[in-house]
């Protein structure tokens, strides 16, 4: 049995849930051992366990430790079965993440599945729904599959209540694909919402955005929402190029300032126009695992992150694939897929 | 995998919260469903009727962060959420209706919600194990609106789990078991074991104790030392009031323990407060509780029973609450065959018996009982005295064989080491000492009675082999003589006459005939029996 460290680089839930995405895809048993065992609370946490399940039910897997605190856990996967599934989330946020897990599965199933997630959809601590949307989902759809996802309802940290459904119509294998160049920017955009709270929040983090990036006033939006339970907050800077469309995002959080949700989202997007490579920090971490499944493929990111490396190591467990890094460039990584 | 089970009450206060907004105050009852590392598969929710649109609210707000938990709602209701017994007897209620199932769930009972009586009713409900479980206490973020769920700390009343703790209690209990024994290091496991019971029922038991054992086997000073033991852990504050039983006999029994009031009888001219009322929440210890007569054990009875009794002449019960302890070395149940104890008197003192072993039954005991009576001759005569090392391994050879007797056991041990520390020539303890002491001891266990064969036969005869085994040698000897003197007289009276010569001349009621007669019945003989055999 294919024994995996949890431990290892960054040794957070992202082994697990990518472990469980390839132990799918490939049909190889595992066990996980050290579940973030550096971590101030150790072990499988109500996240991760959800993720567990999801995946347990979609393809009828044999578990073993699929417990709260467990630091050990065996999965033998059984038959992927497209379908229509409904998972529902606790502690708003992870929505994103257990689909993570469950996606590469159902991208390569017998037939087409729609997955319904509720919970948060827009949290911190995990890619929030537009990024997966616009970024992500156009890359993956470019490797065979058609997948679409629309939101139903924003679901905000703490209050969740959220909302959105995934459809998926399956490839029969997937093909890789070289994303070296950028190319030209064709769209710019920025969009701020708030939920439950006044719209001034939302004004002044688009005039921080118009002032620093020099958005026209024709590339900004804002939005006020009121069918969510809880308060939230988030802006969004969309560079769309003739390659892909990269999403930053700021989170709005109690206590601080629209100005500095803005300008965590300025930032990221700043450093990601400065570099000429197409593929930022979280999307290359992202975009690794199907990559991989597909084979052939080679991306230049802006730069690599110890998510990336943990996650280059973890899939070559699983998959007949040789990654290679270089990281002797000066704007960026090229991760080549062989 | 066990489910765990919250049962909680809606916080009025704290979970409140309709709008928006509710989601920037912590509110306990939502920041247990969460936590990333806790579970709840079911919250039992407890409220009043009136608090129904929270209850929902909390409701809907817990399955949207948590859609694991199931949620069930219980009314409690209380007429005032301050009134202790109204909430403890709800909360009661709840408990006690409610079908807990410890093999598959785990329990925790949330107390940071409610009123501060309501959180000291789970508590004591909790402890009590009504509620079978473990308690939760939530507390806000440190950093005041941040989202955060904040702490939880689940606490086990089994203080038995927290070793820190338990090593306090063994300690503790260590010292008290030390003070039982008087610091004696015994080392007899039967003994030890009693004693480590006898420590648990001071501690945690206010009812009669009954020590028996054979006279010197240190039933008072083991009454003592229980005494003082539950004065020190405050459970007890009046005196320790000690009567033995068998100096109080007689008419003014009655009034000794039980008291009379001014004019009772003649020659009661002030009023006596009796000793059971000085032992008022103190302890009374009953030496030879046996010998008490018929009546003082039917005041007694009620006084163990009711806490009141009449005190001579008095038409008022007095009231007194005392912890009780017996002492025997009588075969009291015996004593209630033969008609002499009352049976329902023996089941209320007779709960917690000890019988405390002969020093020839715990030999092992001797030498740890020697070291402390030196010690103690060493701090009352301010002398220091020790042991020949070759004296003491020859006096401990022979207080530890089975040629000593002991028959007097921790009083006779503290008489010889007394004697010998006076007799030890600048407070060593020699060989001679010790040989000299050999044979006092020896002298003084000899058996005084020495069976004359003539007589036993006699009393064989008219008793039987059965019956004379049944005998104590103590009655026996006097029986013996009784009967050789009615063999030796005409009549009844006349037998009478001779047996009691000496206390008739006191006496101004005389009948001896009817003593004597009262005497034999007791070994069911009679005059004729005896005359037949002659």
């Amino acid at each position: 049995m294919l024994v995996i460290d949890g431990q290892q680089g960054e040794g957070g839930g992202q082994i697990l849930r990518s472990s469980l995405a390839l132990s799918m895809v490939t049909g190889t048993p595992f066990r996980i051992e050290n579940i973030r065992a550096g971590r101030r609370k150790p072990g499988l946490m109500r996240q991760h366990l959800t993720a567990v399940r999801a995946a347990k039910k979609i393809c009828d897997a044999y578990v073993i430790g699929d417990e709260i605190r467990s630091t050990e856990l065996t999965f033998r996967p059984g038959t992927v079965k497209a379908g229509e599934y409904h998972f529902s989330i606790g502690t708003a946020g992870s929505t994103t993440l257990v689909l993570q897990a469950v996606l590469p599965a159902l991208i390569l199933a017998n037939g087409k599945s729609t997955v319904t997630i509720e919970g948060g959809t827009h949290n911190p601590f995990a890619p929030p729904f537009d990024f997966l949307q616009k970024t992500f989902i156009p890359l993956l759809n470019r490797m065979g599959p058609t997948v679409e996802m629309t939101l139903d309802r924003h679901g905000f940290f703490p209050a969740g209540g959220g909302s959105f459904r995934v459809e998926i119509v399956p490839a029969e294998k997937l093909t890789g694909f070289d994303l070296m160049n950028r190319g030209n920017i064709v769209r710019k955009q920025a969009t701020a919402i708030v939920a439950n709270l006044p719209i001034d929040i939302a004004k002044r983090e688009l005039e921080v955005i118009q002032k620093k990036l020099s958005f026209s006033t024709d590339c900004i939006c804002y939005k006020q929402i009121n069918d969510t339970p809880g308060p939230g907050n988030i802006v969004t800077i969309e560079i769309e190029s003739e390659s892909l469309c990269e999403v930053f995002t700021g989170f709005g959080e109690i206590g601080r300032a629209a100005e500095a949700v803005a300008n965590r989202a300025i930032q990221m997007c700043q450093r990601y126009l400065k570099y000429g490579a197409p593929v930022g920090e979280y999307l290359a971490d992202q975009i690794l695992l199907p990559l991989a499944i597909a084979g052939r493929s080679q991306f230049h990111a802006t730069f690599m992150s110890q998510h990336t490396q943990t996650h280059i190591d973890l899939v070559q467990k699983f998959l007949d694939c040789r990654i290679s890094v270089d990281d002797r460039q000066r704007d960026g990584v090229t991760i080549t897929i062989l | 995998m066990s489910k765990r089970i919250v049962i909680g009450q809606l916080g009025p206060t704290l979970d409140k919260g309709y709008k928006r907004n509710r989601w920037e105050n912590w509110r306990p009852t939502i920041s247990i469903c969460q936590h990333e590392d806790h579970l709840i598969d079911q919250f039992e929710l407890l409220f009043q009727k009136k608090f129904q649109d929270l209850a929902d609210q909390v409701t809907e707000d817990i399955k949207s962060i948590s859609p694991e938990t199931k949620v069930n709602h219980h009314r409690i209701e209380y007429r005032d959420a301050w009134d202790f017994q109204d909430v403890f007897s709800g909360l009661y209620d709840f408990a006690d209706n409610y079908n807990f199932d410890t093999d598959n769930n785990e329990y925790v009972v949330h107390i940071t919600t409610g009123t501060h009586v309501s959180q000291i009713c789970l508590f004591l409900l909790t402890e009590s194990r009504h509620f079978p479980a473990k308690l939760l206490q939530t507390s806000p973020p440190r950093r005041k609106r941040s989202n955060e769920p904040g702490s939880f700390n689940i606490i086990d009343l089994d203080l038995s789990k927290y070793d820190h703790i338990a090593q306090r209690f063994l300690l503790e209990q260590t010292r008290d078991l030390d003070f039982l024994k008087s610091g004696i290091a015994t080392r007899n496991t039967l003994f030890n074991r009693m004693m480590e019971q006898i420590e648990h029922i001071t501690i945690h038991s206010n009812d009669p104790i009954l020590l028996t054992g054979p006279t010197g086997a240190g039933k008072s000073q083991l009454a003592k030392r229980i005494y003082e033991l539950k004065n020190q852990k405050r459970q007890i504050q009046g005196p320790l009031v000690e009567v033995n039983c068998a100096t109080i006999r007689g008419d003014t029994a009655m009034s000794t323990l039980f008291g009379h009031t001014r004019g009772a009888f003649t020659g009661a001219a002030t009023a006596r407060k009796g000793l059971l009322v000085e032992a008022n929440n103190g302890m009374l210890f009953l030496d030879e509780v046996g010998e008490l007569g018929p009546d003082e054990q039917t005041m007694l009875l009620r006084a163990i029973e009711e806490k009141r009794f009449l005190a001579v002449g008095a038409d008022k019960e007095t009231q007194s609450e005392f912890s009780l302890i017996c002492g025997t070395n009588r075969d009291l149940l015996n004593e209630v065959k033969e008609g002499r104890f009352r049976e329902d008197l023996l089941a209320r003192i007779n709960l917690w018996t000890f019988k405390l072993p002969g020093l020839a039954e715990r030999r092992d005991d001797i030498e740890p009982n020697i070291e402390y009576e030196l010690s103690q001759l060493t701090r009352n005569t301010g002398r220091q005295v020790h042991f020949n090392n070759e004296a003491r391994r020859h006096f401990l050879e022979f207080a530890m064989s089975e040629d000593a007797f002991w028959s007097a056991n921790f009083r006779d041990v503290n008489a010889c080491m007394r004697r010998m520390a006076t007799m030890a020539p600048s407070g060593r303890i020699t060989q001679s000492v010790v040989k000299d002491e050999i044979e006092r001891l020896n002298q003084s266990w000899q058996t005084p009675i020495t069976c004359n064969e003539k007589d036993n036969n006699i009393l064989l005869k008219i008793l039987g082999t059965q019956r004379i085994e049944e005998i104590d040698i103590f009655d026996i000897a006097q029986l013996r003589t009784v009967v050789n003197v009615c063999f030796e007289s005409s009549s009844l009276s006349e037998a009478g006459r001779k047996l009691f010569a000496a206390s008739r001349k006191q006496r101004k009621t005389i009948n001896d005939a009817d003593r004597l007669r009262k005497y034999l019945a007791k070994f069911d003989l009679d005059w004729q029996t005896i005359k037949k055999s002659s």
